[in-house]
């Protein structure tokens, strides 16, 4: 190799001038890094672009039975599907801490009383059930009534719609944590029906819902809709990783 | 020695690359400030230029705005002011057309800005409201479609042209003012009517000293934006904010930016929840 001085002072430069331009590279990547984190732009159509849509009226691919076998709920082919005792259903995917929107609506030719009229469930983790029910007019028991969490807390208001006619479910669900000591961190629950504050950050903590398919805290778990033996109707879903 | 042979080569690959990340990072000229406090946590400063930007989520076509809720007290509904004033406790100059309300034209150049506050004062409430940015834009960053929503006049839900308007990560639409990026960006084009449904609970005081922090639920278009987001206090420009005490209710307060800004459907539902 050649080891001449005006090579090494060569060599010198060069590397001097690498070290530069390794700095320079380095802020660089650094520009570039905060360029990867550069929002996308995605087009348009409801629901939101970065929403994982669970059933948009056309088919129940995303969706099996509590046995795991196919989903045979009715697709009415106006875009919703309808409980037909067939058993509850479950998504194939499970979440964790979500924003998750549903729209739902009860029969309208109304029938029974109380429980008996409308009755579904929204179970987020198959485990923790904010209640659908035809709460127009009917009374139940107050953490029974449509937009309680089931058994836990009333909704804060009763902003039912008419039997028959759609109501949305807006709901952010944090799932309860096992905690260091061994006693569960609470989850939380908020969630809007038809655009009103119902539940406001309410804490998530104890055993499953009655009814629900599965126990115990986990960080994912199914999204799962309840046959209670009433034609209920669902369209619209789809859920936002949070 | 042998590394020697290398250097011509990784010089070229080291310069090539410098070069293109700082034409890249050419694209955008700076937004923001590094000379500002830092915010708890230690990682950003007020404002900071280098915090990520929210992800732009895209929507569907506006609703036509819903009838309130039957508990609901209604403080615009397109009619007239009536449920509002200027600063100074007078009538307000905001113009309301097609069942909007806008923000005034400047009478001159220094007139001072002309905020509208409700006459009512609230406590922990829901609000829903909607708005929209002036159609064509003008100004970029913080200049474009500036307005806010000031929940007990003090604490800001910032109100921006956000749709393709690079700005602050905290400075822009649905963030809490210096302080909490929104979650994605959900901003629609400008012109579009956009809605926020908030869930405000505000701060408690006991003998002059912060009992609990105020928390803030957003939904932007329909997508959570802020979720049960510690608000640290009153909102500045280029400060840590910091909590005054105050009662238990104040006023809605929305910002002349002077940028025309419309608004309209505006609701609010005072709620009886007991501090978490």
């Amino acid at each position: 190799m050649n080891n001449s001085p005006a090579f090494n002072r060569c060599a010198k430069l060069a590397a001097l001038f690498c070290v530069a331009s390794l700095a320079t590279a380095l802020i660089g990547f650094a520009a570039d890094k905060k360029e990867e984190k550069e929002p996308t732009v995605i087009d348009p159509g409801p629901p939101p672009s970065d929403a994982i849509v669970l059933f948009d009226g056309k088919d129940l691919s995303k969706w099996q039975s509590a046995k795991g076998a196919e989903a045979k709920w009715k697709l009415l082919g106006d875009g919703s599907m309808e409980v037909n005792g067939t058993g509850s259903i479950m998504t194939k995917e499970e979440f964790g801490d979500v924003q998750l929107h549903v729209e739902w609506a009860t029969p309208k030719e109304v029938k029974g009383h109380g429980q008996e009229r409308g009755n579904s469930g929204v179970y987020l983790q198959g485990r923790y059930e904010i209640q659908v029910l035809d709460s127009f007019e009917n009374k139940t028991y107050f953490n029974g009534q449509a937009g309680a969490f089931y058994e836990h807390n009333a909704p804060l208001v009763n902003a039912s719609r008419k039997p028959g006619e759609w109501q949305t479910y807006d709901i952010i669900y944090h799932p309860p944590k096992a905690g260091a000591d061994g006693k569960p961190v609470p989850g939380s629950f908020t969630v809007l029906h038809n655009g009103v504050l119902i539940q406001d950050h309410i804490p998530v903590t104890g055993d499953a819902t009655r009814a629900a398919n599965f126990q115990g805290i986990a960080p994912k778990g199914p999204l799962v809709l309840q046959d209670h033996g009433n034609p209920v109707r669902y369209r619209n879903i789809w859920v936002r990783r949070l | 020695m042998k590394t020697n042979e290398w250097i011509p080569f990784l010089l070229a690959i080291v310069a090539s690359s410098s070069a293109f990340g700082l034409l890249r990072g050419a694209e955008h000229a700076p937004v923001g400030y590094t000379d500002t406090p830092m915010l708890p946590g230690g990682k950003w400063h007020v404002h900071d230029p280098d915090r990520p930007q929210p992800k732009v989520v895209t929507l569907g076509t506006p609703e036509t705005p819903g009838k309130p809720p039957s508990d609901a007290i209604v403080l615009f509904d397109g009619a007239d002011l009536s449920r509002w004033r200027n600063d100074h406790g007078e009538p307000s100059r905001w113009v309301v057309k097609d069942g909007a309300m806008t923000v005034p034209p400047k009478k001159g150049k220094d007139t001072p800005a002309e905020d509208i506050w409700t006459k009512e004062e609230f406590g922990d409430i829901q609000l829903h409201l909607e708005f929209a940015t002036p159609d064509p834009p003008h100004g970029d960053s913080q200049e474009r479609g500036n307005s806010g929503v000031f929940l007990f006049g003090r604490y800001e839900l910032q109100v921006l042209d956000s749709y393709h308007n690079r700005t602050y990560a905290d400075g822009g639409c649905a963030a809490i003012y210096g302080q909490s990026p929104p979650l994605v960006n959900a901003a629609r084009p400008p012109g579009e009517w956009q809605t926020y449904d908030v869930v405000f609970i505000a701060p408690r005081f006991k003998d002059g000293k912060l009992e609990s922090p105020a928390h803030i639920t957003v939904f932007h278009n329909g997508v959570l934006v802020q979720n049960h987001t510690e608000i640290l206090g009153e909102t500045g420009h280029k400060i840590l904010a910091k909590y005054k005490p105050h009662g238990p209710q104040g006023p809605l307060r929305l910002q002349d930016h002077g940028n025309p800004i419309r608004y309209r459907n505006i609701w609010v539902r005072p709620l009886n929840i007991s501090n978490e």
